[in-house]
């Protein structure tokens, strides 16, 4: 059964408020924009072509708040709603309230969302698809005695973690027996107390763990292709920081193995859309599935750059009730791609927000070099959302040439009036285990301990010096210049001074 | 001949300025340099060094001499002195720059969740001085330049508007 989508609501902001819009128009279908106070002339408001109030700036009062999105998509007639990522896009109620008030929801239905969210749940499943699991067990949080027996077969180092939430919370690693009474119940607390869910599970520690995740696409005639693997395991605080495809240590034999076990839960699980299902693997290539994201993934177009597919138009077909035009065999990845995700945040600080307004902006242009930006010059960060401003992609005909591209991109980025992760990628591109592809999760806190990312090169230094001093100088010569009229013949000294400059350097005289 | 002693982190540079009607030449820790200097916008300029590109964006950060150069994506806090006044303020044994602003105020309404200083503590710039919580999200908010601390005005747990004082250099 098909039904045509004509206008898409985006219930979002920033840079993937921005990505969905685009599609919408790349498609010939209306957008419809949601925002907040803060949010009135964003950058995704003056894109789409129109744009709805849903609230205050906090994201509780506006776009979570489903009466709210609901009465946009009403009132402006959009037959759906793509989620985006983050705020309301794994919400399983959401997902049945669109459904009851007849509106498509572009995801997976709201039973797939519910059974996926659970990581007790989802791990069932992944065992029902024969999907190998870290090994470990669910235990009851009373169950102390019992638990310690299941821990000592797995063998320390173990990991206790939350059925309910991620982001790092209600996580602890176990190096020893005499550890684990007291890990167990902290980590039980803080779930209770962050997700109003004590529940919690343990599992075998990998030491030195990639991320390693496999992008799905199914349609609701029960065709599931996967689009290849994403590497993610350059982390910090569990949220990824720069992405790759291929990942370096990937075969054609293991991707055909986890593309596989991605579609049998997708299968399993009864998958409708776009998603995500993350492994980890070991350093022995073992691979252990870790969870199913039931979205649009932050690094989906390195996905994109090497395949080809543009996966929010997939959505968007497969919304539709559209069967895949895609086969796996048409699947073939191509080159590589890299992504950095840009955030308003100083790593010298241990990624701490920095908000304000963009004084300066300019993004990199040029072959192979895509950005999704949230914002444009002026701009305001607020201080209400994630801070994750933009992304960088990029496409080389292989590693090399995509790591050379991206720090050529990442020197053509300007940003200023707030703190950047620029400079942060711009280390990391070029430390030398990176370039080698010997990445695990624990990159960062292995080779950067303290978030000494500032590392300023002697000739930087130098040349910021002379930056400030000379802007002292003109300063100062301004003030003395707009004093004394002498100086005033023909506008200020400087104003000549730069325009003798200018003629010089660029009029080619000399 | 303007003359600066500019300061960066623990480094220290001697900047001599000469500024002729068609160039700007510079002298710094004893090496000349050739500068060119070309404005971009109102605080963005193309700065050439001995002909090596540089686009930079130099910001004043408060009073008495404090900037903020945005370079190849970082921030950097600088401080630029005049050149005798840093002797003599040097000659008088204080250790850092000059003084940033004196009273360290909210930039947004939040929670107090952490002082980071104490009254009598020297700061230097970059370091964390006191953590808010807007929005649930820690800020750490940090000195801005080289300071010694006088007062607090705010205590941990306390919620404060945006523009109250926080702390007070001195």
């Amino acid at each position: 059964m098909t039904r045509k989508i004509n206008k898409i609501l985006i219930a979002n902001r920033g840079e993937i408020a921005v990505r969905v819009i685009r599609a919408c128009q790349d498609l010939g279908l209306r957008s419809v924009a949601i925002y907040s106070d803060c949010d009135r002339a964003a950058f995704h408001v003056r894109l789409a072509d129109e744009a709805y109030h849903v609230g205050p700036s906090p994201s509780s009062q506006s776009y979570l708040v489903h009466d709210n999105v609901i009465a946009a998509a009403r009132e402006s007639g959009a037959d759906a709603i793509h989620p985006g990522y983050g705020f309301l896009a794994e919400n399983a109620e959401f997902a049945q309230r669109c459904a009851d008030e007849g509106i498509i929801f572009i995801g997976p239905k709201p039973e797939t969302i519910r059974l996926l969210g659970d990581k007790l749940l989802a791990r069932e499943a992944a065992l029902k698809a024969n999907l190998p699991v870290v090994p470990g067990a669910d235990i009851a949080y009373d169950d102390d005695n019992i638990a310690l027996d299941t821990a000592r077969t797995i063998g320390f180092p173990i990991l206790v973690k939350a059925a309910a939430g991620g982001g790092g919370k209600g996580m602890r690693v176990v190096e020893s027996e005499e550890l684990f009474s007291e890990a167990l119940t902290s980590a039980s607390h803080e779930a209770k107390s962050a997700f109003g869910d004590g529940r919690v599970f343990i599992e075998k520690y990998l030491a030195k763990p990639r991320h390693v995740e496999i992008q799905i696409l199914c349609d609701e005639h029960g065709k599931c292709i996967h689009l290849g693997e994403r590497e993610c395991s350059i982390q910090r605080r569990h949220q990824k920081v720069i992405e790759e495809s291929p990942s370096p240590i990937m075969t054609e034999e293991l991707r055909e193995r986890m593309g596989h076990a991605a579609v049998d839960i997708a299968k399993v699980s009864g998958y409708v859309g776009a998603g995500t299902v993350e492994f980890l693997v070991d350093q022995d290539l073992s691979f252990y599935f870790l969870e199913v994201n039931t979205r649009l993934q932050v690094e989906h177009p390195v996905t994109e750059l090497v395949t080809g597919v543009d996966l929010v138009k997939e959505q968007v077909a497969v919304a539709e009730g559209k069967p895949l035009a895609l086969s796996q065999e048409d699947i073939v990845m191509k080159g590589h791609a890299i992504e950095c995700r840009i955030y308003a945040e100083d790593p010298a600080s241990g990624f701490m927000p920095s908000t304000g307004k963009l004084k300066n902006y300019r993004i990199p242009a040029g072959p192979g070099v895509r950005v999704d930006s949230g914002v444009v010059i002026f701009s305001e960060i607020p201080i209400y959302y994630d801070p994750m401003i933009a992304k960088l992609a990029v496409w080389g005909k292989d590693r090399e040439e995509a790591l050379a591209r991206c720090l050529r991109a990442l020197r053509e980025y300007r940003i200023s009036g707030v703190e950047s992760t620029i400079g942060f990628h711009r280390v990391v591109l070029q430390n030398e285990r990176f370039i080698a592809g010997d990445l695990s999760t624990h990159f960062l806190e292995e080779e950067y301990p303290d978030n000494n990312y500032r590392r300023y090169r002697p000739e930087l230094v130098e040349n910021a010096a002379i930056a400030a001093a000379v802007d002292r100088l003109l300063t100062e010569r301004k003030i003395v210049s707009s004093q004394s009229g002498a100086m005033n013949r023909a506008g200020s000294g400087w104003q000549s001074f730069y325009r003798r400059e200018n003629l010089r350097n660029f009029g080619g005289s000399r | 001949m303007p003359r600066y002693t500019v300061t960066i982190e623990d480094k220290e540079f001697d900047i001599v300025l000469e500024y002729h009607a068609d160039r700007l030449e510079a002298v710094v820790n004893g090496k000349p340099r050739k500068i060119a200097v070309h404005k971009l916008g109102d605080t963005r300029s193309l700065l050439l060094v001995d002909n090596h590109s540089h686009e930079v964006d130099v910001r004043a950060a408060g009073t008495n001499g404090l900037r903020t150069v945005f370079m190849q994506g970082m921030e950097i806090p600088v401080t630029v002195e005049n050149y005798s006044l840093a002797q003599m303020r040097k000659t008088a044994g204080i250790s850092a720059g000059p003084s940033i602003e004196k009273m360290f105020r909210a930039p947004m309404p939040g929670l107090v969740m952490q002082i980071k200083v104490e009254p009598g503590q020297q700061v230097k710039a970059g370091d964390p001085v006191v953590v808010i919580e807007a929005m649930k999200m820690e800020n750490i908010l940090k000195a801005k330049g080289p300071a010694k601390v006088k007062a607090i005005h705010v205590s941990q747990g306390q919620s404060v508007e945006k523009g109250d004082k926080l702390v007070e250099f001195e």
